[in-house]
C-alpha cells in the first residue's frame, strides 16, 4: 500500500492552478496515474500531495480547424488520440506513437500530457510532436506562456516546468500539402515492449514533390532527453531523396546521438529507422500526391 | 477552495450496485475491490499495470486497477469479472474460454475475458488481427494464447447468433 498522502481534486482548471500555486514542490500532479503511481510503488517518490486533474473534462479534447491546426487538450488520452480519425488523416504518426505505448490498458488511462511531462528519454509521444514543431501551452498564477517542444526538456524527468504551472494544450499547426511523416521504432525486451531507439520524421516536399524541403527528426531513447537531430536535418534540407543520400545522412545522424547503454546498436539503429522513416515519409507524399 | 480530509467515505458503482465505503485516498482500486468489497475475481500480479490480471472496465473501457485510486473512479460505471454473470449463467465469454480449454491455472482469466468483453462490444466481429491487439496487455504464462484466441472467436460467434451481450 502506498504511504498515505493528502488527496485534492480541483473541479476546474482555474481551481488547480490556485491549488498548484499554494502548494509548489509539494504536491504532484495525477492524471492518467500511469507514470505517477509507478514510481510511487518503486519508491521513487513519496509525494505528500496529490492534485488530481484526472476529471477536469475542460482539458479533454481534440480540437482541429485549418486555420488554426490542432489543439489537443493534455488529458486526452492515448487511445482517444490513437483512434482519432481526424489525426489519423492529419498526422497518422501521432496515433501510431500514441498506439505504441504501454498496453490498451494503460492506452485509456494514460494522457498525452503526462507522458510528456514525464520527460523520461524514451516517451514515445515525443520524437512525433518534435517532427510536428508542437508547441506546449503552460499556464501558471502568473499567466500562460507557449512554448515549442524541443525547449521543454532539461534532463531526464526534468523539465521546464515550474512546479506551479500546469500543461493544458499541445498544438500543431496545420500539415501544409505534400507533407507527410512517420514513427519508427525498435524496443527492450521488457513488459511493455519500451522503445530502445525511436525515430519520428517529416518532411515537407517543394511543390513537385521531389525535393525534400523541410524535415524535422525527433529522437528518443538516444540521448537523456529526446531531441530534433538538426544536423541530419540540415543534410537532407533542400535536397532530392535517393539511395546514396539516406546512407550518408544515416552517419550523421548516428553521431548526433547520445546513448548510454547499448550504445554502438543505438547509433547504428538510429541510422537504419531514419532511412526507413524518410523512404515511408516521401511514400506518404507521393501517395497523396497522386 | 477547502482541502479535503484524508479519509472520506465515497460511493463506488461496481456491476450497478452502489457501494457507499470509507476509503483512504491511497488506496488503489484494485485493493479496495479485492479487500473491502471481497470481490476477489480481480487479480493482483505485477503492480504496475504491465500484465493485466488486474483489468476491469471502467464506463466500457479496460484500464489496470492496480494503477487506479478508487476515489478517483467514484461515480463511475465499474464491470469487474463477477459482473458478466446473470444469476448462475455464465456470459457466453466465460463459456467459450471452458469449453476451448482456454483456461489453465486461470489466474490470467478474469482480466482476458474482461477485456475480451469490451473488444466485443465495440467490435463484435473480431478478426484474429483486431482480438490480439485487444489482449495485448494482457499476458498468461500458460496456454500460449492460442485457445484464448480461439474462445473470443468462438464467443463472437455464439454472441452474434444468440443476438445476446
Amino acid at each position: 500500500m502506498f504511504k498515505p498522502f493528502h488527496y485534492v481534486e480541483p473541479k476546474t482548471l482555474e481551481e488547480a492552478i490556485q491549488v498548484l500555486s499554494e502548494l509548489g514542490t509539494k504536491a504532484k500532479v495525477l492524471a492518467g496515474g500511469t507514470d505517477l503511481l509507478v514510481m510511487m510503488k518503486r519508491k521513487v517518490i513519496y509525494p505528500e500531495y496529490i492534485v488530481c486533474i484526472k476529471n477536469i473534462r475542460e482539458l479533454n479534447y481534440i480540437k482541429f480547424d485549418e486555420e488554426s491546426g490542432f489543439k489537443i487538450g493534455a488529458l486526452s488520452t492515448h487511445s482517444e488520440i490513437a483512434d482519432s480519425s481526424i489525426i489519423r488523416s492529419k498526422f497518422d504518426l501521432l496515433a501510431t506513437a500514441c498506439k505504441k505505448v504501454g498496453t490498451p490498458q494503460i492506452r485509456n488511462m494514460g494522457t498525452i500530457g503526462g507522458n510528456i511531462c514525464q520527460a523520461g528519454p524514451s516517451q514515445d509521444t515525443i520524437p512525433s510532436l518534435l517532427a510536428l514543431n508542437a508547441k506546449l501551452k503552460l499556464v501558471g498564477s502568473g499567466g500562460e506562456r507557449v512554448i515549442p517542444i524541443d525547449r521543454f526538456f532539461i534532463a531526464p524527468f526534468e523539465t521546464v516546468l515550474e512546479g506551479k504551472e500546469l500543461l493544458t494544450e499541445i498544438q500543431i499547426p496545420t500539415p501544409p500539402l505534400q507533407s507527410g511523416g512517420c514513427y519508427k521504432w525498435i524496443t527492450k525486451k521488457s513488459m511493455v515492449d519500451e522503445t530502445l531507439v525511436g525515430v519520428a520524421v517529416y518532411i515537407v516536399a517543394d511543390s513537385f514533390a521531389e525535393i525534400c524541403g523541410e524535415i524535422r527528426i525527433g529522437l528518443s531513447s538516444v540521448a537523456p532527453t529526446p531531441f530534433r537531430a538538426r544536423k541530419a536535418e540540415e543534410y537532407l534540407r533542400g535536397k532530392k531523396i535517393d539511395l546514396l543520400l539516406l546512407e550518408q545522412v544515416a552517419k550523421v545522424v548516428s553521431e548526433e546521438t547520445k546513448p548510454r547503454s547499448l550504445a554502438d546498436y543505438r547509433r547504428k539503429m538510429t541510422g537504419v529507422l531514419l532511412k526507413r522513416a524518410v523512404e515511408e515519409s516521401w511514400e506518404k507524399i507521393h501517395r497523396t500526391v497522386r | 477552495m477547502e482541502k479535503e480530509k484524508d479519509d472520506r467515505v465515497i460511493g463506488l458503482v461496481v456491476n450497478g450496485r452502489l457501494y457507499e465505503i470509507r476509503i483512504e485516498p491511497r488506496m488503489t482500486l484494485l485493493e479496495v475491490l479485492r479487500d473491502r468489497l471481497e470481490l476477489t475475481g480481480t487479480k493482483s500480479s505485477c503492480g504496475v499495470g504491465s500484465c493485466g490480471a488486474c483489468t476491469v472496465l471502467i464506463d466500457g473501457k479496460p484500464v489496470s486497477a492496480c494503477l487506479t485510486l478508487a476515489i478517483t473512479v467514484e461515480g463511475k460505471n465499474i464491470l469487474t469479472i463477477e459482473g458478466l454473470v446473470k444469476g448462475t449463467s455464465l456470459n457466453p465469454i466465460q463459456k467459450a474460454f471452458i469449453e476451448h480449454g482456454a483456461i489453465q491455472c486461470g489466474f490470467c482469466t478474469p482480466g482476458m475475458v474482461m477485456s475480451a468483453k469490451a473488444l466485443l462490444d465495440r467490435n463484435p466481429r473480431p478478426t484474429v488481427s483486431e482480438i490480439k491487439e485487444a489482449l495485448e496487455g494482457n499476458l498468461c504464462r500458460c496456454t500460449g494464447y492460442i485457445k484464448i484466441i480461439d474462445a473470443v472467436l468462438a464467443a463472437a460467434e455464439e454472441m452474434k447468433t444468440a443476438g445476446d451481450r
